[in-house]
């Protein structure tokens, strides 16, 4: 091992194409999973945020936040089931809103509630007719504290109390107003899309402890009739593209780390056959295959350790000058995951090698 | 050349796995690149192909929709107001909102447009039947098996029956099945879809301008004189579409990168072979092989792995368009394939220019160093 890393240190140069090569591919894997995961957090976050357990649909809607209408009757209904310890209404309307100070619209995700999501402090009534808690997404298209926004066609005056993270929908910035504000902004932006008092699009079940998920679930639809209750997580993933989104560039990811594997493993097969030769030395004074094999595979994980960093650090610089509707985010589980991904297959590559230092005859070494 | 092709060829026959390794690893990227062209060209035109396949060639939107087809409204004064600019040859109203519809015997949501017969908005590649004139008819994208001549389709309350009437082709929008009706049809949705709509108002105006007006102009007058509204070419309503400059943006850095390691790989693996084979390659120039001839059996031998490569990605982004589950129409064009295999010629040959230069540098003479060539060390 200590061969290897001695080798590494005084000829850096040597492992430079395949440094090169994994930290192009480290840059392909992280904007890869940081676009997978910008897609999958600004389109899901204000599901994601929310504390209840269920999410109940119109069964008519096809499990489309947007498309769902659930009445007071229905409601009832709900509440009704055993199992249900309550439910809060929601709704979104996705409108543009003014913001003092800025040329560009900013991209809002109104949203009617009333339960407070994760991020959101306990109300108890705090947050008047005309004030909003803004995701902190949408300080990038200028909003700040206390500003007055005109949200929607008809440039409804809200003010900015407050702040929530990772609340945002379909790529747009959450803003959370109280119900009735949310379904007045909905009723004069899309005069086609108005909801009367007391109509929410869906509803956000908690159950009560010990209860089981799915029998509740079923017993509300059972009840109502014209419901489909889903899990938090399913109503995820049923929301447009989202499927779809996380198996294509999931599928890309494998393909790319195998392709990293792949490339490893030609760069320490040449390394090893040029070295054909001093192995043999090696081994003619003692070195066993194992401390020969071992001082390889050093190499090639520091090699992937040190390209993923200058890799990640590429990528964050790419992303400087990216258009800013590009949704990338580096969660710290994928830079752990690619590392991982990058170092185990670096390693099964250098292993490739493995053979040709085991078929190494000493004797070879004196001619 | 023929001697050159012996060469390559007996030494490929010789060393059958390495070869077949490299070309299906070749052929994995060729597949990389290939299905992400094509799953981008498929996304893009689902995206956008029903703004691109109709007849305005400006459109309007409410200011507020950020160019969102979805998120626009116009209100009748708008709506007034953009048809009194000077350039204006006809306009109609054209509206579009996602529905849920009953067709084939299932649910399905569908995107559907309400436009007005005969004016600006009407859907331009029907490829059979005819376009919908009464509010009860409606044309289908061909690509959506659910949509077929004489289908019936229906709102989910059964308040609206529609028959499918015509078919378009590449007229898709928001990568959901697509359905054309007339304004009124769209009216009648909108009310079985939600009674409590207070109004069922145009999500664009579509225009076309009059003799001696160009779209360009139209479109630059409408936003000078309305205020409220923003208008569009038809070439710029598809290309700033939200979501399609990041779309596009996205996939060419991914395309650029993969292209990049196609290279890479090809040149690692034939500088090993060379390296391999250079104490070979030593003799074979001492006893006066020229270097054009070794240089052409190396060429010989990339263009063998490069086209295996080239056949294994093609077959696998065929049975992968086939079989795919994305809810997109994939297809691959022929011109993009064309493209994409000349890319990664070009590259493999770029990729392997050091190993070209190594051989081209094998002196003779170092022959009688060579110990395994029987030479002194």
């Amino acid at each position: 091992m200590k061969l290897g890393l001695i080798e590494l240190f005084r000829k850096p140069a040597r492992f430079g194409v395949a440094g090169a090569s994994l930290v192009l591919l480290t840059v392909l894997l992280l904007f890869l999973g940081g676009l997978l995961d910008g897609l999958y957090r600004s389109s899901t976050g204000l599901l994601r945020s929310q504390r209840a357990e269920l999410v109940v649909f119109s069964s008519d809607a096809r499990e489309s936040l947007i498309r769902s209408r659930i009445d007071p009757e229905t409601r009832a209904q709900v509440e009704a089931v055993p199992g249900v310890q309550s439910a809060g209404g929601l709704g979104v309307a996705l409108v543009g809103g003014r913001v003092p100070g800025e040329d560009e619209l900013a991209n809002l995700a109104v949203v009617g509630f009333e339960k407070e999501p994760n991020s959101m402090p306990m109300l108890d009534g705090v947050l008047g007719p005309d004030q909003a808690f803004a995701d902190r997404t949408l300080e990038a298209a200028g909003v700040e504290l206390g500003q007055v926004i005109e949200v929607g066609a008809a440039r409804t005056p809200v003010t900015v109390i407050g702040w929530v993270t990772d609340t945002d929908f379909l790529q747009q910035g959450g803003f959370w107003v109280q119900p009735d504000t949310w379904r007045r902004i909905l009723g004069e932006s899309r005069p086609d899309a108005n909801l009367p008092p007391g109509t929410f699009q869906v509803l956000s079940l908690t159950i009560e402890p010990g209860a089981d998920l799915a029998l509740v679930a079923a017993a509300v639809d059972a009840a109502t009739g014209t419901t489909t209750t889903l899990t938090r997580q399913d109503a995820v993933l049923a929301l447009p593209g989202i499927r779809e989104q996380n198996s294509t560039f999931s599928s890309i990811i494998y393909v790319t780390l195998f392709v990293a594997g792949l490339v490893v493993a030609l760069f320490f097969a040449l390394l090893t056959l040029e070295r054909i030769g001093l192995y043999a030395v090696f081994k003619a004074i003692g070195a066993s295959t194992r401390q020969i094999f071992t001082g390889v595979i050093t190499q090639a994980v520091v090699v992937a350790l040190v390209s993923f960093v200058v890799g990640a650090i590429l990528i964050l610089l790419i992303t400087q000058v990216l258009p800013t509707g590009i949704p990338i985010a580096f969660e710290p589980a994928r830079l752990v995951q690619t590392a991982i991904g990058l170092v185990v297959m670096s390693a099964l590559g250098a292993a490739i090698s493995l053979r040709r230092v085991v078929k190494v005859d000493p004797a070879s070494a004196i001619g | 050349m023929v001697s050159n092709v012996f060469l390559a060829g007996r030494e490929i026959r010789r060393a059958k796995l390495r070869f077949g390794l490299l070309a299906g690893a070749v052929g994995l990227l060729v597949f990389l690149i290939l299905f992400q062209q094509a799953l981008l060209g498929s996304l893009l035109k689902s995206f956008t192909g029903a703004i691109e396949n109709q007849s305005g060639t400006v459109l309007v939107y409410g200011a507020e929709a950020r160019k969102n087809v979805s998120g626009s409204v116009i209100p009748p004064p708008l709506q007034a107001a953009v048809e009194a600019v000077d350039g204006v040859g006809a306009s109609a109203p054209l509206a579009e909102a996602t529905f849920t519809v009953q067709a084939a015997g299932a649910l399905t949501d569908s995107s559907v447009f309400g436009f007005t017969p005969g004016g600006p908005g009407e859907p331009t590649r029907l490829v059979e039947g005819r376009l919908p004139q009464s509010p009860t008819e409606a044309a289908g994208s061909k690509e959506d098996p659910a949509f077929t001549i004489g289908a019936t389709v229906t709102s989910v309350n059964g308040d609206v029956e529609l028959t499918v009437v015509g078919l378009t082709e590449g007229s898709r929008f928001s990568v959901a099945p697509t359905l054309w009706v007339t304004f009124d049809g769209f009216t009648a949705l909108r009310l079985a879809a939600n009674p409590d709509a207070r109004a069922v108002l145009p999500s664009l105006v579509a225009l076309t301008p009059a003799a001696g007006t160009t779209p360009e102009q139209l479109a630059q007058r409408v936003n000078d004189e309305v205020p409220g509204v923003q208008a569009l070419t038809r070439d710029q309503a598809v290309s700033e579409a939200p979501g399609v400059a990041q779309v596009t943006q996205s996939f060419r850095l991914i395309l650029g990168l993969a292209f990049l390691v196609v290279a890479v790989v090809i040149g690692f693996f034939f500088l090993i072979l060379t390296v391999q084979k250079l104490p070979s390659l030593t003799l074979l120039r001492a006893v006066g092989a020229p270097v054009g001839y070794l240089v052409r059996a190396l060429l010989a031998q990339i263009a063998f792995v490069v086209a295996g490569g080239l056949v294994v990605g093609l077959a696998l982004t065929v049975l992968a368009v086939r079989g795919a589950s994305t809810g997109l129409p994939i297809a691959l064009s022929p011109s993009t394939a064309i493209g994409s295999a000349l890319g990664v010629i070009v590259l493999a040959l770029l990729g392997s220019i050091v190993t070209l230069l190594r051989v081209a540098r094998i002196d003779p003479a170092s022959v009688v160093n060579r110990p395994s060539l029987g030479g002194l060390a």
